[in-house]
């Protein structure tokens, strides 16, 4: 037997010389197809090990667990859609917390809850007016003179601007009425004005002084709810960077430090960290257009740093500016003009003096670490709640420090959660009910509303009445039950207040190295047995946007093997085929001096494999090369989803056995395939027609 | 052959041109549009019925349906002083909702949330209390002010004959919707239907008003007519719906420290 096998390999290693175009050109597919399957799956793998890295230890764990009546897809980091998914909810999480405990192979288990909301950025202005409203409130004299004097800086600012603007203003009577009324602001009495009449006069400010000034803008933030005692524990990737955590049973808001660099932080600064990003990347401001653009755009909004100085630091600034640019005049706007006009040459020095003598005299960011913030929500159920929180520091995943994605998402305690997602009471949805009885509304669904509306034809107008002695609309009624004045929550809540009751999903970390499809099966087994109605599904599905991008990569590099494996096959079968012709003497005559027909499928097949043994295996080793290059060098995160796949800004991927074993496997798999037909077909040759050949 | 006598060829001949006649299609009494400032004057009439000269107040329902989301409902009292241009929405109920508000005093509108005690400005398109109403749903109307109106024709809106206007922002002031379309009762110029638009000619709103309020304003001295009921459907967001009933109105003078944001402060402390 072995000796065939023998004369079957030397035969074949012999036809595949002799027959050395056909070697070539399908050795050189069979080369192509192992080398792409094993850098490819080397590649996905080592993609999914740095993303499950990534993943796992910053906000997933390993498993994530959520209401079995969800209507959408758990999306952690975001999805493809743009409304709020609908994730169920889990009102009780101790008894869900309980069961996973007790699951085999689960380490610790997080609440986790997702809510949106905004901040208002108020402008300038918009601020120290709403400082100067809480300080005469309250009657603090020194608070209120502070803000006066801030204020009085601001409108001198302003009317310089309005009167340059005045003068090609299409509208000059608007222009008059806003100079008279930062007149009013900056005459002598205003002071006394303000503390005859605080309210009336604050009002007047807010409705004639600051809408001249530019409007403020809206911040958008996704916010995880969590445990923020036990988070920064479970997600080994957590790193605090600026300010502290929040104090243990405490609420707080620590901000991704993505968004407050690249959201919350003052224009002029965000724009010049842009440029400077671009430049580190060998852009250039003389011959790239879209940095040159962004350099003159930066410029422009000086006053977004004007405004923002105050009376002393204007002066400091003012004449340092002057010093740096060697001007002897000029005033704050001009030089601030100037000093922003940068070029390749001088733009690296101008951005440190930029951070070392600007940057600490303005409000750098609009929501600051250490201060309170107003988030503002629209909950589930429709009605806006607002809720103020202090902002105790930023945070990032070591890592993935430079992707949006992982720092899309700042992290707020339970407690401030459930606030923003705002879900009712049945007392709440009670008292709802009641309202609505009571209102009489007939419902009119919008395809008949016409008829049901116009159609009746009687009068237009209800029965007259007289003004008569009114209505009380605050009878019965307590208006300041949910009124806080502004004051922050700081009860101490215990961890069972922050952990019980309502949240969205529960992660679920697992021991070292644990099997996460076997451990999704005993907690679901775990959690029906209790009479849960929850799912658990591994990091991957709850990544959501993250988790479809390799979805996505998966299906390419698969259907590009596809298709290399299909031509392959159809090349191999024609050449094959186009062989067994050429060699139908050469067959007939093996078969005359006794070559039985599988000896000659055999041989066939025996050739085509040793040929995809020797290419394949040549592939394989190119790929294991091409792989282990890559991991010496590492491959850029040039987008940044790949930042977050990759676990950092670069991939270092490996190969493995198996990434070999199935590139090996499909190659000879393809080989044996495409030249089955081809040895069934020489198979057939008969002796007598080697005879007539040679005739 | 006998000949026809004189009566019977008469008969024939009336027999026959009425038939020719009813064979003939109906043709229409040509209606005559309004002449611009015609068309300006029915804008001011709908104006000047809604105004009321003195103090407005009050209470309504709101109700907001949304696709597949509970229902949003309030009850709010709305104040205004149309002299000064001042409005005033504060929400009663439900609990949750009392003490927040907006004020409008001239072209600026805030909104206060006493649980966190801050007042911040919104826009003309602000959604009030998240529903598909906005501030001037519950202002004064001021459509000859804000618009120019051109005739686009003479319909019918199940039992009423309507005219049918198309109204453009004028320039340079700002409203909710550029161009809006007008449904004018012809026998009481109220306006029973009303479409919002885009710039980019998107259908963003419909609105309703079945039914009007007449009451006698002394301030006037002349009647105050006010929409009893608004319906609005959402174009964009299709099925979205919101209702506004106003459950009672009082034309008595108002307190002048009502439209400061010290007073919807203090209400709520």
């Amino acid at each position: 037997m072995s000796a065939t096998l023998g004369v079957l390999i030397q035969m074949a290693l012999r036809n595949l010389v002799v027959h050395r175009v056909k070697t070539g050109v399908v050795g050189l597919i069979m080369f192509f197809g192992t080398f792409l399957v094993v850098s490819g799956t080397a590649m996905l793998d080592s993609i999914r090990g740095s993303m499950e890295k990534s993943i796992t230890s910053s906000l997933s764990g390993d498993i994530q667990v959520y209401s079995s009546e969800a209507e959408d897809a758990l999306a952690l980091f975001g999805s493809m859609g743009m409304s709020t998914p609908d994730i169920g909810e889990i009102d009780e999480f101790k008894p869900l917390r309980e069961t996973l405990l007790e699951v085999e192979g689960v380490k610790a288990v997080v609440p986790m809850g997702i809510a949106m909301a905004t901040v208002f950025g108020g402008t300038e202005i918009d601020r120290v007016l709403s400082d100067l409203r809480v300080a005469t409130r309250d009657a603090d004299a020194e608070g209120t003179a502070m803000r006066v004097e801030q204020l009085v800086q601001i409108a001198e600012r302003m009317r310089k601007d309005v009167a340059m603007a005045a003068k090609a203003s299409s509208e000059p009577e608007k222009t008059q009425d806003q100079l008279a009324s930062l007149d009013r602001v900056l005459a002598p009495g205003f002071g006394a004005d303000l503390a005859a009449d605080p309210s009336g006069t604050l009002d007047w400010l807010d409705n004639k002084v600051a809408p001249i000034a530019a409007d403020g803008r809206m911040l958008y933030l996704r916010n995880i709810g969590t445990n923020l005692d036990t988070f920064p524990q479970t997600f080994d990737r957590f790193r605090l960077v600026d300010g502290e955590l929040v104090p243990p049973g405490q609420r707080g808001i620590l901000l991704s430090k993505a968004f407050y660099e690249k959201q919350a932080k003052n224009f002029v600064a965000r724009e010049l960290d842009k440029i400077k990003k671009s430049l580190d990347q060998g852009k250039t401001i003389a011959e790239d257009a879209v940095v040159s653009e962004l350099v003159a755009r930066t410029a422009t909004q000086y006053q977004r740093i004007q405004f923002q100085l105050s009376p002393k630091d204007a002066v400091i600034v003012t004449e340092r500016l002057r010093t740096k640019l060697g001007r002897t005049d000029g005033d704050l706007a001009a030089l601030l003009q100037e000093f922003l006009k940068m070029d390749d040459a001088n733009f690296a020095d101008r951005y440190a003096w930029f951070y070392q003598e600007i940057a600490p005299r303005v409000r750098l960011y609009e929501i600051p670490v250490g201060e309170e913030v107003t988030l503002r929500s629209f909950t589930k159920s429709g009605y806006i709640r607002a809720v103020n929180v202090k902002v105790y520091g930023t945070f990032e995943f070591s890592g993935l420090e430079t992707s949006d994605l992982a720092g899309a998402n700042n992290l707020v305690d339970m407690m401030t959660f459930r606030s923003l997602y705002g879900k009712m009471t049945d007392d709440q949805l009670d008292e709802l009910a009641d309202i609505k009885a009571s209102s009489g509304v007939k419902q009119v669904s919008r395809d008949n509303a016409e008829d049901a509306l116009f159609g009746g034809g009687g009068s237009l107008e209800a029965e007259t009445t007289t003004a008569g002695a009114g209505f009380d609309e605050f009878a019965g009624l307590t208006l300041g039950a949910a009124a806080t004045a502004g004051a922050l929550d700081t009860t101490q809540y215990t961890t069972a207040q922050m952990e019980d009751g309502l949240a969205l999903t529960a992660a679920v970390v697992l021991d070292e190295g644990g099997d996460v499809p076997a451990a999704i099966e005993r907690i679901e087994a775990a959690a029906k047995a209790k009479g849960l109605a929850v799912q658990a599904v591994g990091w991957e599905t709850a990544s959501g946007i993250v988790g479809q991008i390799v979805m996505v990569l998966q299906v390419v590099l698969y259907t590009a093997i596809f298709i290399i494996f299909l031509v392959a096959l159809v090349i191999i079968n024609n050449t094959m085929v186009m062989a067994t012709m050429e060699r139908t003497t050469e067959i007939g005559t093996m078969r005359a001096i006794g070559a039985q027909r599988p000896f000659v499928i055999v041989l066939f097949l025996v050739e085509t494999m040793v040929l995809g043994a020797i290419a394949g295996g040549l592939g394989a080793g190119a790929g294991a090369l091409f792989i282990t290059w890559l991991n010496h060098v590492g491959v850029p995160a040039v987008a940044d989803a790949l930042v977050l796949l990759f676990a950092g800004p670069r991939l270092y991927p490996v190969f493995t056995s198996g990434n070999l074993a199935f590139g090996m496997g499909s190659i000879l798999a393809i080989s044996a395939l495409s030249t089955l037909y081809p040895s069934v077909l020489a198979a057939r040759v008969l002796p007598v027609v080697a005879m007539q050949a040679k005739e | 052959m006998k000949m026809p006598s004189k009566l019977a060829l008469l008969a024939w001949f009336a027999v026959g041109t009425a038939g020719a006649l009813a064979s003939l299609p109906a043709i229409p009494v040509a209606y005559a549009a309004p002449a611009a400032a015609e068309l300006v004057k029915m804008l001011q009439t709908v104006d000047d019925r809604a105004r009321n000269s003195g103090d407005y107040k009050s209470l309504v329902y709101i109700e907001q349906k949304e696709k597949d989301k509970s229902d949003l409902v309030y009850q709010a009292v709305v104040y205004r002083r149309d002299e000064t241009d001042k409005l005033v929405i504060m929400f009663l109920k439900p609990q949750s909702e009392a003490g927040k508000g907006y004020l409008r005093v001239d072209k600026n509108l805030f909104m206060y949330d006493p649980s966190v005690g801050r007042w911040e400005r919104r826009t003309e398109r602000e959604r009030i209390g998240g529903t598909d109403s906005q501030r001037a749903d519950f202002d004064e109307s001021r459509l000859a002010e804000e618009y120019t109106p051109t005739f686009v024709a003479e319909e019918a809106l199940g039992k009423y004959k309507v005219n049918h206007i198309k109204l453009t922002a004028k320039e340079g002031i700002d409203v909710s919707y550029p161009v809006v379309e007008l449904w004018l009762d012809q026998g009481t110029t109220n306006v029973l239907k009303r479409q919002d638009f885009a710039l980019s000619g998107r259908l963003m709103r419909t609105t309703y008003y079945p039914e009007y309020m007449k009451q006698y304003s002394p301030s006037k001295k002349a009647d105050v007519y006010t929409p009893k009921e608004i319906r609005i459907f959402d174009e964009v967001e299709k099925g979205n719906t919101t209702t506004i009933v106003m459950q009672s109105v009082d034309l008595n003078s108002l307190d002048d420290s009502i439209f400061t944001k010290a007073w919807l402060e203090s209400k709520s402390r």
